[in-house]
């Protein structure tokens, strides 16, 4: 079921973003995030050997200060779908912690002259560091606590492809919202776009004043997740599991585990949804996150790709290309 | 020979918060001292034998600023002339510096070593602190009694919390006997993010509040302030001690200040610019020149601090002056080290309290000068015939924006904020030790 039905026949634009740089989804505006999930839209149906090879001759480099698979391969496809080259980069935090600035080596990969560089970082606002000091154009891959812009767009395609709308959907994020980026970029590009955004987290993993952000907090899974139409979870990590965030693995599941009696107070349609990597049995019971009818997971990683390539050629015209 | 001929500053407005005097005058300097101090007739003067004029018309004349809180590198020849002369820019006549140092002061010989370096007829003055606890490990108390024959003006782990109760009793109980007060710098460190559940060891970057939770910052929440404060204020009665505060930043923290205070406890307290200048919506776009300890507050704490100063709550306004390498600073914001350039920008922002209409200016200038040196015991010359000819002469209403290109230390927090008021002359034993462009002599006929 495709929702953007009056471009079935019509190609989309590129789509073009005010700003040279993907840092966040906080302070996009709404006509951005429509025309990134449009054009993303045609590259998830396109057939791969179809596609315009509009990237050709520009370099992408990949510059991950964090382990990751999925993401950083997901990127290197779209790059590679779109005609760039593309290099990966797996910086070792460790040579970085002794002593190498993190600018020195921006400034190395910015003496390769890429036209994009795509970088996870472990801390909050370095891809905003990055955009300072380098002349091209950055896509935040997930910044500490702050947000992954790429991975709520992909989330809003999926619910878009799946369920025909946003707007005025019931959608709960549930799990650890204080540690999360995903959650926080979510957050933004869902209340932009008209869904009632509700939060649940245990009181420890709620970070301050969330409800300002525009929406409704709850600490009780089963009251916040009545008539939803999504259930987005977030990961639990391992660290978090046991000591003064939440007791145990066991309680945890116990209350903020989603399983199939507490999925039936949902909407009876209502949808899966998890950024992965899941942790089965802690977030989530094992069953459910191998439902096909329910979760959308995998899908999920399909759109990544497809998101990830609108996102990349919208910038590869801007100022910084050469 | 410049200082064999006498200095004459015509019509200056002479301020001494601590004697009450306030009067356009006429100044003359002469060798070491103050010659003679006169109500000024408002003639015009242009010439005078064997003396140098200066038509200080709109000018202002107060003792030097007495600084409670620097941060100094080391006692290196280096960083010593430097803070020195940045210091003398500044108007700072007087400065106390942080145990914080390499070699950490917490001996009374680095205490002699550094009196020793620093020791400057015509350089402003260094003083320092001595440490609470060795290595401020927070267990040990260091041999405060020697240290404090060598001179050291009170107790303080400087940037660190003294944590333990029984520690801060012990040092109140010391410090107490040796008349000397303990600077607490009150920050709870558990509640301020030093999270042993994980396995990492996760810092609280800023405060606590939506705007954290925007930026994906882990948060210090305000009460980490106070919650030290109430427990230390009951320490202090129980041992009798002079406790201080540092850097005050909450709203809480100013009302348990104002009520200790009622209650007559020897508690004192001081708070610098930035917590009455700036808030925390400054992070927004993640600048580390902002990452400050305590962490930037809310505007309400903001304003509470301002109400704190206007009624005596807070007792000084220092700089804490803490310049950092641009290797330190140009980092994400968690890796980034916290704290920032004060000094150039301790006047100019006081006076703000004057320009906006909190205050008059004798009373700013108490803030910076008489409280000082009266809570620590700092000696300060008295402007007055027959007393030492050290003092500063300002142009309260000079306006210029702060340039950080311009400064001498790195980074400011101010970058780009427009100010009126500027240190124009520093003298010391009636040299003058800095003298800035705009303060020109007049042309002897």
């Amino acid at each position: 079921m495709n929702s953007f039905k009056k471009f079935k026949n019509l190609v989309p634009p590129i789509a073009t973003l005010s700003s040279p740089h993907l840092l966040s989804i906080e302070g996009m505006p709404k006509t951005e995030i429509v025309s990134l999930l449009e054009r993303a839209d045609y590259f998830a149906d396109i057939q791969i050997s179809k596609i315009e090879k509009t990237l050709n001759g520009y370099v992408i480099l990949n510059v991950f200060f964090e382990n990751s698979t999925r993401t950083r391969v997901s990127f290197e496809l779209a790059g590679r779908r779109l005609g760039a080259e593309v290099i990966n980069i797996s910086v070792n935090m460790s040579s970085i912690k002794k002593g190498e600035s993190l600018l020195d080596t921006a400034n190395t990969l910015s003496a390769m002259r890429p036209d994009v560089l795509i970088v996870r970082h472990p801390d909050s606002g370095a891809p905003k560091l990055f955009s300072e000091y380098l002349d091209c154009s950055i896509v935040n891959a997930g910044d500490g606590r702050h947000e992954h812009p790429t991975q709520a767009l992909l989330d809003a395609l999926t619910i878009k492809r799946r369920l025909g709308r946003i707007e005025g959907l019931k959608i709960a994020i549930c799990g650890d919202i204080s540690n999360s980026r995903v959650a926080r970029s979510n957050i933004h590009l869902l209340t932009t776009l008209g869904a009632k955004v509700r939060c649940i987290a245990p009181p420890t993993l709620m970070p301050k004043d969330l409800s300002n952000l525009g929406v409704d907090c709850f600490d009780n899974l089963e009251e916040g997740i009545k008539n939803t139409n999504v259930v987005m979870l977030l990961r639990l990590q391992n660290e978090r599991m046991s000591g003064t965030e939440t007791p145990s693995k066991r309680e945890y599941f116990h209350y903020y585990g989603l399983d199939n009696k507490k999925l039936g107070l949902a909407d009876s349609q209502a949808v899966i949804m998890h950024p992965g990597p899941m942790n089965r049995g802690v977030e989530i019971a094992s069953n459910l996150a191998d439902d096909e009818n329910r979760s959308l997971i995998k899908m999920q990683v399909q759109m990544g790709v497809a998101i990830r390539m609108a996102a990349i050629e919208s910038l590869h015209n801007k100022k910084y290309a050469r | 020979m410049t200082n064999k001929i006498n200095i004459l500053l015509k019509s200056i407005r002479v301020i001494d918060p601590a004697s009450g005097f306030d009067q356009i005058s006429d100044v003359i300097v002469k060798g070491e001292k103050i010659f003679s101090l006169k109500k000024s007739n408002g003639k015009k003067i242009n010439k005078c034998i064997n003396s140098i004029i200066y038509d200080c018309n709109n000018l202002i004349l107060c003792s030097g600023i007495v600084d409670t809180r620097v941060h100094l590198n080391g006692p290196t020849e280096e960083s010593i002339s430097k803070i020195q002369s940045i210091a003398a820019k500044s108007g700072v006549l007087k400065l106390v510096t942080l145990p914080n140092q390499n070699p950490v002061v917490d001996d009374a010989t680095v205490v002699e070593y550094l009196y020793e370096k620093s020791k400057n007829k015509y350089m402003p003055e260094i003083l320092t602190y001595g440490c609470a606890t060795k290595q401020f490990n927070g267990t040990e108390i260091t041999e405060l009694g020697l240290m404090s024959e060598a001179g050291v003006l009170g107790f303080t782990d400087g940037i660190h919390c003294i944590q333990d109760s029984l520690v801060m009793r012990r040092v109140m109980s010391y410090a107490s006997m040796l008349k000397k007060p303990v600077i607490q710098h009150a920050e709870d460190r558990s509640l301020a993010g030093l999270n042993k559940s994980t396995m990492t060891t996760v810092q609280g970057e800023m405060n606590e509040s939506e705007i954290s939770t925007r930026l994906g910052l882990v948060g210090i929440p305000s009460c980490a302030e106070v919650i030290i404060i109430e427990r230390d204020l009951r320490i202090a009665k129980l041992t009798n001690a002079h406790y201080h505060i540092s850097n005050v930043s909450t709203k809480e923290s100013i009302e348990v200040l104002r009520k200790a205070k009622a209650q007559g406890l020897n508690v004192t307290c001081d708070t610098s610019p930035a917590y009455f200048c700036l808030n925390e919506l400054e992070l927004s776009s993640y600048n580390t020149a902002f990452k400050l300890s305590p962490p930037l507050r809310s505007e309400v704490d903001r304003l509470a601090i301002i109400d704190g100063i206007k009624d005596g709550t807070i007792d000084i306004i220092s700089s804490d002056h803490h310049p950092r390498s641009k290797d330190t600073k140009i980092l994400p914001f968690s890796s980034a080290s916290t704290g920032a350039a004060g000094l150039e920008t301790l006047l100019p922002l006081t006076l703000g309290l004057v320009h906006q209409g909190y205050m008059d200016i004798s009373k700013a200038i108490k803030l910076i000068t008489t409280n000082p040196s009266k809570i620590f015991k700092i000696e300060n010359p008295k402007i007055s015939e027959g007393s030492l000819a050290s003092f500063i002469i300002f142009d309260p209403e000079k306006p210029y924006i702060i340039n950080q290109e311009k400064l001498l230390s790195y980074p400011t927090p101010f970058n780009n904020r427009p100010v009126e008021g500027m240190n124009l002359a520093s003298f010391i034993k009636g040299k003058i030790i800095y003298k800035h462009d705009d303060f020109r002599e007049l042309k002897n006929e």
